[in-house]
């Protein structure tokens, strides 16, 4: 009996201490709903921002599945009576939702035509056999393709190359540092890449629902006013990192024959180009061209959407397919993300936080207007090290834009320095790839990311102090 | 028998674990369940790293812990252990939230390869759960709190292993007190001698002293137990703190066996106990018997 009892005592513990995240997100949600609300904030408004916290600590912390999280938004912005059910079910689908299912279908029918052999031969062809070559064709093409097919596409295409010439490498001598160099090229140069279009990543698409429909005046940027406004940071960035890598590890060799001999070998075998991989590469023409000249027409989302549909129709990739690889559960989080997001700025709950945080710095605003940016990449940097890049843009975004500054600047902040969480393995997908590889340690990413984040924050500012200043009529922003 | 195995890379300390645990299992014949279980991703890039790696095993790149189970059965191959088969991903399935290779039983004992996604103490609960193991053997974690945590929710023997040189001769050290499970400890000692070819030092610790006649009653079984099966041994007993005195007796030199305490599960939650506490602070390894 007492064995049994005790087995019942041991059941309860193990499942506290397995949950004890959700127990201890539900306690503090509980004793802030019963605290009198502060004020300069409507009850609506205090209970979104108790929403807006347990949401961020679920999103951190995982302790239930994120499709759960999603489900509790809708359920506590109802419950909460922050919204009624009408109208949270019509915030719950937009055309950045569209634009993020459509990309990540697309995604899974790119990477399932084995385009990355192609890649890697083109590369190859393009950098010789010197590591200084390498890692700088590797950057600078994860980058460039990242901000055009979505950093989660290159990723899975770059990766498999990248490890294969580490691999070839052989194990005569220790080549840690040239490990990290190709392997971070890669990483970072997709994360880099990935700020530069709207197709870039989640993130971005979450950004521009937001200007869409949280700013006063419904700021709206086209797929080409992006470009012009974060390319030079995919530029200066990509070339400060195949530099900024190669001081933070020193290869072991200068070149690289063997490798590229036994990859060439490797890949050799695919002949010419076939009829699907061609289509593949012109739907995505296709698709690219459209968000450039007909976004404004029809949306990104129904273009993306368009362009998954074409996958599915030639044949080029089954439904099944593109089910099982799907990541549902996070399309259905940011769509419940972005529906708070919308509540926050409906209940003034993102104003007021936005004030709040500013009022402790507003001397020194007053002196210097750069204070709210600095203050947003600071926030979005460290959220995204905590709790991956499009997750940050999606909780953090609301707030960013009710900082005080110029709300068109302070978005395309937050969007850009979202892509800094060079720290951490799970900011990125790439990062938890390469690390759980075993090839590189962490405190690698502290040698490479230090170096990495000084240099984005400084050409961050000072894009935003002189080149969107002249770019903005440019543009047609606001 | 059924002894689980868990790994962590293909670095000495696994291969310790590896060579440790098929010494111990060729002692019970049992059938040995070899796990990795490996960091999960953030569930926001989960479908992300799963695409790259769907990409990575076109190019013959796989999961990370599928290359320490493959060099896990390399060596279980070389050792007569695992059939001689190749280690083919072909033969890998999907089952119960966890990826297993499913191999054919050529040789006396059946290999199980298993890898595993997330919470090192949540994977291996439910492994132990799903394939209701008698040992799991396993490297001491770093953090005293998880040792602490894997003793207490962890429901089966537990061989943390600490420290271990494999061309150290060991000896066992078999602490014996009034808990319910120091006989099994000894029946378990008495075969793990046999495998290890070890003298068995039978200690019984009295924080006082005076030895109640439980302590008594346990420590005369257990010499009647060893002399019966002829177990070369010696009999302590002493006086003390039993931690300090079974980590001092211990050295690094020793196996240490010990019953797992069956005493109350929140006071052991908050405070520990005995074999918590020597487990924590061993220099060697530690078997805690269920």
């Amino acid at each position: 009996m007492i064995s049994f009892s005790n087995e019942i005592v041991r059941n309860i513990l193990f499942w506290v201490q397995e949950k004890r995240w959700l127990l201890i997100i539900a306690l503090m949600g509980f004793v802030l709903y019963q605290l009198p609300y502060p004020d300069g904030i409507s009850n609506a408004g205090y209970r979104t921002l108790i929403l807006s916290i347990i949401v961020i600590s679920l999103i951190i912390t995982e302790p239930v599945p994120l499709p759960a999280v999603a489900l509790l938004i809708a359920v506590l912005e109802v419950a909460f009576h922050i919204a009624p059910a009408a109208e949270v079910a019509k915030t719950y689908m937009n055309d950045s939702v569209f634009f993020i299912m459509g990309s990540l279908m697309m995604a899974v029918a790119i990477v399932h035509q084995g385009l990355d052999t192609r890649l890697a031969l083109g590369i190859i062809r393009l950098t010789g056999n010197k590591v200084k070559n390498i890692v700088f064709g590797f950057t600078c093409i994860s980058a460039l393709l990242s901000s055009f097919i979505g950093e989660h596409t290159v990723v899975a295409m770059m990766l498999p190359v990248g490890l294969s010439l580490v691999r070839n490498c052989g194990k005569q001598k220790p080549i840690q540092n040239l490990t990290a160099l190709i392997l971070f090229s890669i990483a970072y140069g997709s994360t880099v890449g990935s700020i530069g279009t709207p197709s870039g990543g989640a993130r971005n698409a979450i950004m521009l629902e937001y200007w869409r429909t949280i700013t006063e005046s419904g700021i709206t940027l086209t797929y080409f006013q992006w470009i012009i406004m974060a390319y030079p940071m995919v530029i200066i960035g990509m070339l400060s990192a195949a530099f900024l890598l190669q001081l933070a590890f020193k290869p072991e060799f200068t070149r690289m024959d063997t490798a590229i001999r036994r990859l060439k070998i490797q890949v050799a075998h695919k002949g010419k180009i076939t009829g699907n991989e061609f289509l593949t590469i012109l739907i995505f023409i296709i698709v690219f061209l459209c968000w450039i000249f007909l976004n404004e027409r029809y949306g990104l989302g129904i273009i993306a959407i368009g362009g998954a549909f074409l996958y599915m129709a030639t044949g080029l990739v089954e439904w099944k397919q593109v089910s099982r690889n799907t990541n549902w559960g996070v399309i259905l989080l940011f769509a419940s993300v972005i529906s708070l997001g919308v509540q926050m700025k409906n209940t003034g709950t993102a104003l007021w936080i936005g004030n709040s945080l500013m009022s402790q710095f507003s001397p020194l605003i007053d002196q210097f207007t750069v204070i709210p940016y600095i203050l947003n990449i600071f926030l979005t940097t460290l959220m995204s090290n905590l709790m991956s890049s499009s997750g940050t843009v999606a909780v953090l975004g609301p707030i960013t834009l009710s900082m005080g500054g110029e709300p068109a600047y302070m978005g395309m902040t937050t969007a850009i320095s979202s892509a800094f969480g060079y720290f951490s393995v799970i900011a990125a997908p790439a990062c938890m790839i390469i690390y759980s590889s075993g090839l590189v340690k962490m405190t690698d990413f502290l040698k490479a990311g230090w170096r990495m984040a000084i240099m984005s924050t400084i050409t961050l500012l000072l894009v935003y102090k002189f080149y969107w200043p002249l770019v903005i009529g440019f543009t047609n922003f606001k | 028998m059924k002894f689980l195995i868990a790994l962590k890379n293909t670095k000495t300390e696994s291969k310790n674990i590896l060579e440790i645990g098929c010494k111990i299992a060729e002692g019970f014949s049992a059938d040995l369940t070899i796990c990795f279980v490996g960091k999960k991703s953030k569930a926001l890039i989960e479908g992300d790293v799963n695409l790259a790696r769907q990409s990575l095993a076109e190019w013959n790149i796989y999961h990370p812990g599928l290359e320490v189970l493959d060099w896990a059965f390399n060596i279980l191959k070389e050792k007569g252990f695992a059939p001689d088969t190749e280690f083919d991903v072909q033969n890998l399935v999907e089952d119960k939230g966890r990826i297993r290779m499913v191999l054919p039983k050529t040789t006396d004992y059946q290999i199980r390869l298993v890898l595993r996604e997330g919470e090192l103490l949540s994977e291996l609960n439910k492994e132990v759960k799903h394939g209701e193991f008698d040992i799991a053997i396993l490297g001491a974690p770093k953090r005293k709190r998880m040792i602490h945590k894997i003793a207490q929710f962890l429901d089966t023997s537990i061989f943390f292993v600490k420290n271990f040189k494999p061309s150290w001769e060991y000896k066992i050290l078999l602490c014996v007190d009034d808990s319910r499970a120091t006989k099994r400890a000894v029946i378990l000692s008495t075969r793990i001698s046999k495998q290890f070819n070890a003298e068995v030092i039978a200690l019984t610790v009295s924080k006082t002293s005076f030895f109640g006649k439980g302590y008594r009653n346990a420590h005369s079984w257990a010499e009647r137990y060893l002399k019966r099966v002829g177990i070369p041994f010696n009999s302590k007993l002493l006086n003390g703190n039993p931690v300090d005195a079974f980590v001092q007796e211990a050295g690094e030199d020793h196996i240490i066996i010990m019953g797992k305490n069956k005493g109350n599960e929140l006071i052991k939650f908050a405070f520990g106990s005995k074999p918590i506490h020597t487990a924590q602070k061993a220099n060697c390894p530690v078997l805690m018997v269920n």
